[in-house]
């Protein structure tokens, strides 16, 4: 992946895509974005509920196994997911996979999102599933790249990352990158021996 | 009997005088007539100007005039809107005045620090398009040819930050064949992602 190791080849930022910060976030980016926080959000509620079967079992003495087959497991889950989008977008419209992939959520006019209107986004966020993933069409068709819910909260996704700061990275990175270490000689003996 | 005749013509003419309407006389006069038969020229020429400005005392009539009762009674701004500017200073011939002006003497006398305090570097600054100037300049160019790479290289070296990169840049790309792939399939050209939204055109405009 890197210039370091040499076994692969870097790819650079192309320079067409330098001006992309504030442009509308494609299908791919949201996608990756959203699944890195289901990711989250699932990884953090499985711990949970291993550390809440754990301290059951030791306070009652008997085995205790809530799952997901349990409806206050499902609703516990949909809380917290709830709490974890409608949290990080109102905070500054970055979710942990946004800020991976570089996607931020704005108002339609480019404002920062306010509290409610991350409320809002995050409770009708499910109708763009329910509708047998049609509203995520908009992302594809748009002029705006809308989703269902983007469009009933009056909200935009766009590229947050700045491709330009990130190809000079790059840049200085392939030039002053340290240089490989030298071959192991048999002849010659190590540092630590 | 002479002094007799001197009394008698002193008493016709007196008589005729009174009896003549001297108003009605001058204006049977056509005065433009008389003046056309003067010979004006011969007759300025006959008088010694030069010894009748030597009697006036330019200096005494000049005490007594109050210039600044007089300029009072001037509408300069009247005065000045009558004034052709542009063809006053068409007629100056600024390079020689320039030569003639010792700039360095000038310069000198200058209290640079004073004029720099009533300077608003901020405003000046403000008015400054660093877009603009940003735009011109390689930065590429500079980081690969200057120290300024190893700086970058220094501060942001870390694998994350490179993963981090390549990971955009390649869902970028991703996003781009997609949506390249949809409007070949809605029969619509693609010249990339649409935006920003109005009020991020409009932050980075300002």
């Amino acid at each position: 992946m890197t210039a370091r190791t040499g076994r692969t080849t870097p790819v650079p930022p192309p320079a067409a895509q330098e001006h992309l910060q504030g442009h509308y976030a494609g299908f791919a980016s949201r996608f990756l974005a959203f699944a890195v926080d289901v990711a989250i959000i699932t990884a953090v509620a499985v711990l949970v509920l291993a550390a809440i079967n754990f301290v059951a079992s030791i306070v009652t003495g008997k085995s205790t196994n809530f799952n997901r087959s349990d409806i206050w497991v499902v609703i516990a889950y949909v809380a917290w997911a709830f709490i974890y989008f409608a949290y990080w977008w109102g905070l500054n419209g970055k979710t942990p996979g946004g800020s991976l992939f570089g996607v931020q959520v704005l108002t339609d006019d480019g404002r920062d999102v306010s509290g409610r209107r991350a409320i809002g986004r995050t409770l009708a966020f499910p109708l763009s599933f329910l509708i047998l993933c049609l509203g995520f069409l908009g992302i594809l068709l748009g002029d705006r790249r809308r989703a269902l819910h983007d469009v009933i909260a009056g909200t935009v996704v766009v590229y947050a990352w700045d491709a330009r700061a990130a190809r000079l990275r790059f840049l200085s990175r392939s030039r002053y990158s340290p240089p490989p270490p030298p071959p192991e000689s048999p002849g010659l003996p190590g540092p630590s021996s | 009997m002479e002094a007799l005749a001197q009394s008698i013509a002193e008493r016709a003419i007196s008589l005729v005088l009174d009896a003549v309407d001297v108003n009605t006389v001058l204006d049977q006069v056509d005065l433009n007539a008389l003046l056309d038969r003067v010979d004006v020229n011969s007759l300025v020429d006959r008088v010694d100007i030069e010894a009748i400005l030597n009697k006036v005392d330019v200096e005494d009539i000049l005490d007594r005039v109050d210039l600044n009762r007089l300029l009072a009674r001037v509408d300069v701004n009247q005065l000045l809107s009558t004034v052709d500017v542009n063809r006053l200073v068409g007629k100056v011939d600024v390079p020689a005045i320039v030569d003639q002006v010792n700039v360095n003497q000038v310069v000198q006398q200058v209290d640079v620090n004073e004029v720099m305090s009533k300077v608003d570097v901020n405003a000046v600054v403000d008015r400054v398009d660093i877009n603009s100037i940003v735009e011109h300049i390689d930065l590429e160019g500079i980081v690969e040819q200057t120290d300024l790479g190893s700086v970058i290289a220094k501060s942001s070296s870390g694998i994350a930050s490179g993963v981090t990169d390549a990971l955009r840049s390649r869902t970028v790309g991703v996003d781009e064949a997609i949506a390249r792939m949809v409007a070949r399939l809605r029969r619509r050209s693609y010249t990339g992602p649409p935006g920003p939204p109005a009020g991020l055109r409009a932050t980075a405009a300002s």
